[in-house]
């Protein structure tokens, strides 16, 4: 394995819940040389669902990248938890941190360019994000970052929904993950526990929502 | 050219101080933004009159003198609040700065609740049998900061609909949002100030600049070791921040990052001493982040001497002197850019006060003239300041 498993982040809220798992190519000519660009990153196996593994494959992160995945569990049906994340126009809906969303183009397909405004108090005032898949059939989001006052530069982030193999038609498993350029002056550890802090809250964020909707439902 | 305000913080400072001169189009910006605030001042400076000849003789004489400024400043969004309540117990006033961020309700709250629950524990702790006056009012403050931060975690129904608040969209627990809060309490022989987030309480007594808070900042070596003792993290991102997320390592509110960032304030009790003490200023980051404590005190300091007791209305202020050379200097000035100033002026949401004594309208002038220096220092935040007067005035 080209990466080393990074020791997991201080333990946070919820601990329960969502989990971060990562790795980062250590700067280096002889990891560069290891890490061919058809090497895959093996570093979540284990901890994302095998179900769901292969649509959170990638490349390994060469020197100055990082990647991680969170897995959170929502005792939710998959659909009821997929009509929300599919939102792509409304990031609110169950993400934090959100003040606004503007669409520049598109109307909630792939190619959708959306204006998110950050909330205050954070190191990040705005995100432009464009979709990259919108799979319906296999519940598959996939956006890619580019542009925005903030330091996550060539971020690129997946997320799925699955059923819950435990109980297929009342939990679902969502995991997203995502790779990104480590910020000059940062580590690929720190990067790692800023974008997985905001992650799993999102993700905890969706599975209230989630909950809510399907008891309403009811 | 220097720009007006550097050159009233340069007299005020004693010092020279080159500050970048500003377009003519910021420049009348800001004159028409400080002149609302004058307004806001004045209206309130009249309102306290009318309440005055309703007050009550109490312990310790007359409420302290004081003015009050809260502004939107080059933020998009006003989030602060500014709580002023004299005799809010016998004998007792209570000042307090809050600076929200995520959004503005957790500072909505706090302006609307924090003095009556902090009324209501000092109020029962009267009763107790507790002798010392410090160890009183460190409990009174502690207690008070637990149940408000308690009640941010509902404060969106509470505030109801304020409106700079956009929550309506998330969860009813907007656990991302939070403030800070400095309070102080001027009584007849003490003052209590708490404090817990990154805003700030600074006092001046015989000339000298004494703060009585410390910022809550993730990386102040204390903290930081709290911190990690509970499991989080402090990461440079912009800055120390708890989890690269948040710039102060104490709020109330932001629920999302406890236990790491907690709502204990750190308390001082300090004896007033007649004679020395002047002035307390309290003030969101949105002024100290680009205003030392101690040019802060030499503004208030020049003010309030300008307006001496006996002066009285007479003698022209230091905020009056400012507009016609500043509309002299704004002709001729050149600028690298425009200041991006805009939003409201004046009060901003969730900010109180009952205004300030007729006879000295000075606490007023100081509180908007640091504002303005702020502004003028380009602070990127919304920008609040309390000036109280801590000379004790003759029974009426």
């Amino acid at each position: 394995m080209p990466c080393l498993q990074a020791s997991s982040p201080g333990s946070m809220p919820y601990q329960h819940h969502g989990r971060g798992v990562g790795c980062a190519a250590e700067a280096g000519a002889a990891v560069g040389a290891s890490a061919g660009t058809g090497t895959r990153c093996g570093a979540h196996d284990g901890e994302v669902p095998a179900e769901a593994a292969r649509h959170h494959e990638h490349a390994a992160p060469g020197p100055g990248r990082c990647c991680s995945a969170v897995v959170q569990r929502v005792a939710a049906p998959a659909e009821a938890v997929w009509s929300v994340v599919r939102r792509f126009d409304q990031p609110q809906a169950y993400k934090r941190f959100v003040r606004s969303c503007a669409l520049l183009a598109g109307d909630g397909g792939v190619g959708t360019l959306r204006e998110v405004r950050v909330v205050s108090g954070l190191p990040a005032a705005s995100s432009r994000e464009r979709l990259e898949v919108l799979d319906d059939e296999s519940h598959v989001l996939s956006f890619r970052v580019v542009g925005g006052e903030h330091r996550l530069q060539n971020y690129l982030s997946v997320t799925t929904v699955h059923p819950s193999p435990a109980a297929p038609d009342a939990a679902t498993v969502v995991v997203e993950s995502y790779v990104v350029d480590v910020p000059p002056g940062n580590t690929p550890e720190d990067t790692r526990v800023f974008v997985d802090t905001i992650v799993k809250c999102n993700l905890q964020s969706l599975a209230t929502t989630a909950e809510k909707l399907a008891l309403a439902a009811v | 050219m220097a720009e007006i305000c550097c050159e009233a913080a340069a007299a005020a400072a004693g010092s020279d101080q080159k500050g970048e001169c500003a377009g003519s189009r910021a420049a009348r910006r800001r004159r028409m933004e400080i002149r609302r605030l004058r307004v806001v001042a004045e209206e309130a400076s009249a309102k306290r009159r009318r309440l005055e000849a309703d007050e009550e003789d109490a312990v310790g004489g007359r409420a302290p003198r004081y003015g009050v400024t809260s502004v939107c400043g080059r933020r998009r969004d006003m989030e602060d609040a500014v709580t002023a309540r004299p005799e809010f117990i016998n004998g007792h006033h209570f000042f307090g700065v809050f600076d929200g961020h995520g959004c503005s309700h957790v500072a909505t709250s706090c302006g609307e609740r924090m003095h009556q629950i902090v009324a209501e524990e000092a109020t029962a702790a009267a009763g107790s049998s507790v002798s010392d006056e410090t160890a009183r009012w460190r409990g009174v403050m502690e207690k008070s900061y637990a149940r408000m931060d308690a009640e941010a975690v509902v404060s969106r129904e509470t505030a109801g609909p304020a409106p700079t608040c956009r929550c309506e969209m998330q969860l009813p627990k907007c656990d991302h949002v939070g403030s800070t809060a400095v309070v102080a309490v001027v009584g007849p022989r003490h003052l209590v100030v708490a404090n817990c987030g990154d805003s700030r309480a600074v006092l001046s007594s015989g000339g000298a600049t004494i703060p009585l808070s410390a910022d809550h900042k993730p990386d102040r070596p204390d903290e930081l070791e709290r911190i990690h003792a509970a499991g989080g993290r402090v990461i440079f991102w912009d800055g120390a921040r708890v989890f690269g997320m948040l710039a102060m390592s104490r709020a109330i509110g932001d629920s999302y990052l406890k236990p790491f960032v907690i709502s204990d304030p750190e308390v001082l009790v300090v004896e007033r001493k007649d004679g020395e003490d002047e002035f307390l200023i309290l003030a969101s980051d949105g002024l100290w982040d680009v205003v030392s404590n101690e040019v802060a005190c030499k503004v208030v300091r020049t003010c309030l001497r300008n307006r001496a007791p006996r002066g009285g209305r007479e003698r022209s202020s230091p905020t009056s002197n400012l507009s016609p050379r500043q509309s002299s200097a704004s002709g001729g000035s050149s600028s690298s850019g425009d200041e991006e100033a805009g939003g409201p002026s004046g009060d901003g949401a969730g900010s109180e006060s009952d205004g300030e004594s007729a006879e000295d309208r000075a606490c007023a002038e100081a509180a908007i003239l640091l504002t303005k220096l702020a502004l003028a220092r380009q602070s990127a935040d919304n920008v609040s300041v309390v000036v109280i007067n801590l000379r004790r005035r003759p029974r009426s």
